[in-house]
């Protein structure tokens, strides 16, 4: 039972960094990415591969994943933030597509549908970290640190020029604001962060494959920051408690897993919708920024 | 007005969208330190000047020079750190913050908004954070908002939403200030308060070209005036000059 | 040679069915600026619905098509009638829009999923399913049904657009929504026209999927999204843009099958789109969009 509540606890820590770092981008900078999983699993990949392959440590896992997913976010963001925002829209579906692809099919690297077993366990100084319950310390770690950047960068001058450009951005531009760099440097910021829950996932669970970085997964990741209410940090974390409980309350309902994974994705679907109709700024509701 | 002595010179600058030309090689210069009224009916391609200096949109031919250096063609943000900010007709205030943050967002806070000193230097960042704020409360002070600080943009009056536009040009610095109609839907005492400060920008040493429609307030805003006409330059001297014109106040009111 | 004359002709026979998506789903985002990849849904369901009709009601095949058709025009003035007009009445940013499109997209395919299983299911087409040889090329004759439907409602689409009242509407939407409401025209009629019209002449793409291939519940999303692509390479707000972008898709796609290994097509396709934005971003006959205009 320990083990099951520490996994469970463990799980939520991983999708607060994906949600906190993903409201960077739609909550706070009005930008929404449809390839959040793809970056998760860049990173997941990235530091898998850089354990297997290179040898490298957690640390060495961890650099890789960042800079790996910060570089495939610039590859799309650099052409598409200079137009639109719609066009990010496609855009990130897009590398959504092309990386699920890569995981399925450039079997060399990522050995296809049957991904990549054997990932070690972190080495944390000097301490393997094994049992779940030490894991939950590690992911909780990693979600304070996430938290503190996303906090930092919200709560200072840079996060009032973000705000700035989505609430206005033909005011931001008048006022010598860089719209398009800054958009570009949120994009992957937001992805180097979530890239790192990827590689903190591959060493948890020790083995990945490509279904978990699917479409479904994304939408999954932007359900709990809007759940939350995306204008304020702690919502994307009350969004995954909450999104995380229900598969596992379904799971005491004996419905069959056929129905089950397209049951969840109803209930997911369903509550953008209703939120999005009744409340729009989520369970918490909206944050006065002024003070 | 000698050239050399001008901030912003417009030479042979021309626009169109699809067929129709909104402004046509439109000539003119800004003298420093005192306020150019920009004038002409509806239409007549004022704000579409004012879109052209600050890079909001590209001209197909002729040159904006600040201080001599070539500014057409550039990014609107380029444009604003060499010197030149704008407000808008429409305002365009950040509804959904506090006058103070909009007042900020003018201030300079290069290392705050810069990510890697944000997180490498928090020492400087939190000065300069401080160093700001101060300034943004003396801006508001300036322009009479300083008890209004902590509101939403949004819940201001209109005048005050209109000082606060000002006011949060003001404190980019820029020595040149263009302003979209400073007085538009204002009342009597609205415009007791915002004539005199509007004045009170060339004292700071700002150079100020505007936008006005209204025809008696002109002379009262302004030292030098420019009449705009279907995209070209008509007249331009000292407004009593043009104010005076049959000719031109005939275009004007369209009789 | 005569494989690339092979891949050609299903490059067209598929891109028919992508010019399809790509006419409805742009001319809903030219005239309404909204994101809906709930289209995606609709599509799969006129779909399913052809199916349905046909399989569990047992109507003969026209008349499984003709009710398919009228029921997704129907069903896409339900989403914007039930969803979007309520957002936009309160004065919804468009970001909103696109998540409640999305959140119907998910729950549509889910339900569909539940409801069908995730297997594809194919209709019975009967002769349609013989094969016809052109020069070195083979084919079955629904693939000529298909080019022939693409053609007919590409044409049929602009003819409206230009002559009829109705439509003379929705361009004028289109082009200024402004202007449009300054002179009278009531935006909301307009755009459930919209829809009813933009899901209809899409149906059909579902449906000769369903009836060639099969059908699957999760179909739609990779459709609506690379008729987005074509909308935004063609232009946004230009028709014949839409088209010719669908098509190159297809045909890139499919003949890029010729040099690369087949399941490397969606990464040919977005490839494309990123170097496309760079190169043109109003793409070929379009206006830009700006995320705020001055």
């Amino acid at each position: 039972m320990t083990a099951y509540i520490a996994h469970f606890l463990v799980m939520v820590a991983i999708y607060s960094i994906l949600a906190l770092s993903l409201n960077l981008l739609i909550g706070y900078s009005g930008i929404f990415s449809l390839a959040h999983a793809a970056i998760y699993g860049i990173g997941a990949y990235a530091s898998a591969l850089a354990a297997l392959k290179l040898g490298l440590g957690f640390w060495g896992g961890m650099v890789v994943a960042a800079s790996v997913g910060a570089f495939a976010s610039a590859l799309v963001a650099i052409p598409s933030l200079r137009v639109a925002g719609d066009y990010y829209i496609v855009a990130s579906f897009g590398l959504q597509v092309v990386v699920l692809a890569i995981f399925m099919n450039w079997t060399d690297l990522t050995n296809g549908h049957a991904g990549l077993p054997g990932i070690p366990r972190p080495r944390v100084f000097g301490l393997v970290i094994e049992q779940p319950f030490q894991y939950v310390f590690l992911a909780a770690a990693f979600a304070v640190f996430t938290w503190a950047v996303c906090w930092r960068l919200t709560n200072s001058a840079f996060g009032r020029v973000l705000q700035a450009i989505r609430d206005d951005e033909i005011a931001a531009l008048a006022m010598g604001k860089n719209v398009v760099l800054v958009k570009i440097l949120v994009a992957c910021l937001s992805s180097a962060l979530g890239a790192m829950a990827g590689s903190l996932y591959a060493h948890y669970i020790t083995y990945i494959n490509p279904s978990s970085f699917s479409l479904h997964e994304s939408i999954f990741i932007a359900t709990l920051v809007i759940l939350g209410g995306s204008e304020r940090l702690a919502g994307p974390i009350v969004g995954a408690f909450v999104l995380l409980a229900i598969p596992e309350l379904l799971k005491f309902l004996a419905i069959p897993d056929t129905v089950a994974a397209p049951m969840r994705q109803i209930i997911y679907g369903g509550l953008l919708i209703v939120f999005m109709l009744v409340r729009p700024e989520g369970i918490l509701g909206r944050a006065r920024h002024g003070r | 007005m000698a050239a050399e002595t001008a901030v912003l010179q417009l030479q042979g600058v021309s626009r169109s969208f699809g067929g129709i030309q909104a402004v046509d090689s439109c000539t003119f210069d800004v003298p420093p330190g005192v306020i150019t009224g920009l004038i002409g009916p509806n239409g007549a391609g004022k704000t579409t000047v004012f879109n052209l200096i600050t890079g909001f949109l590209s001209a197909s031919h002729g040159s904006i020079r600040l201080q001599g250096a070539e500014i057409l063609g550039l990014p609107p943000h380029r444009v604003e750190r060499l010197g030149v900010v704008r407000t808008f007709q429409h305002l365009r205030l950040w509804n959904k913050m506090s006058v103070l943050e909009n007042v900020l967002l003018g201030c300079a806070t290069p290392a705050g908004e810069n990510v890697f000193s944000l997180f490498m230097r928090a020492g400087a960042v939190r000065a300069e954070e401080r160093r700001a704020r101060e300034r943004a409360m003396e801006v508001l002070q300036f322009f009479g908002l300083a008890d209004r600080a902590p509101e939403l943009a949004e819940d201001l009056a209109y005048p005050e939403q209109k000082l606060l536009s000002m006011a949060r040009i003001f404190a980019t610095d820029a020595p040149v200030l263009l302003l979209d109609e400073p007085t538009s839907g204002l009342d009597s005492e609205s415009l007791g308060r915002i004539v005199p400060l509007v004045r009170r920008l060339v004292e700071h040493g700002k150079t100020v070209l505007l936008i006005e429609h209204n025809m008696e307030l002109i002379s009262e805003l302004s030292d030098q005036v420019v009449f705009l006409h279907q995209g070209r330059v008509l007249a331009a001297g000292p407004p009593a000059e043009i104010t005076r014109d049959p000719a031109l106040t005939e275009i004007y009111f369209g009789v | 040679m005569d494989l690339f004359l092979q891949l050609a002709a299903t490059g067209l026979v598929v891109g028919s069915l992508y010019i399809l998506c790509a006419l409805g789903w742009g001319l809903i985002y030219g005239t309404t600026l909204h994101f809906h990849v709930a289209h995606g849904a609709v599509f799969t369901l006129a779909a399913y619905y052809a199916y349905a009709a046909q399989k569990l009601l047992g109507l003969p095949l026209a008349v499984a098509v003709a009710g398919a058709i009228v029921a997704a025009a129907f069903s896409g003035m339900l989403i914007d009638l039930l969803i979007y007009q309520p957002l936009e009445r309160r004065g919804a940013i468009r970001t909103t829009l696109f998540i409640a499109s999305l959140g119907l997209l998910t729950l549509i395919e889910n339900v569909l999923a539940i409801i069908f299983k995730p297997d594809p299911l194919r209709m019975d087409v009967g002769w349609l399913g013989d094969s016809v040889q052109l020069g070195p090329v083979f084919l079955i004759r629904l693939h000529l049904v298909s080019v022939a439907t693409a053609v007919v409602g590409f044409f049929a689409l602009m003819a409206f657009l230009k002559y009829s009242r109705w439509g003379q509407a929705i361009r004028a939407v289109s082009s200024s929504p402004e202007m449009a409401r300054t002179v009278g025209i009531d935006l909301r009629r307009v755009h459930l026209l919209t829809y009813a019209v933009g899901s209809a002449i899409s149906a059909p793409a579902g449906i000769l999927l369903a009836m060639d291939v099969g059908v699957e519940p999760y179909r739609g999303t990779t459709f609506v999204l690379l008729a987005s692509v074509a909308v935004i390479m063609g232009g946004i707000g230009s028709i014949p843009g839409a088209a010719l972008g669908a098509l190159f898709l297809a045909l890139l796609e499919n003949i890029g099958v010729w040099k690369i290994p087949s399941e490397w097509q969606s990464t040919i396709s977005f490839g494309a789109f990123l170097i496309f934005i760079v190169v043109r971003p109003r793409g070929l006959f379009g206006r830009k969009i700006h995320s705020a205009e001055i």
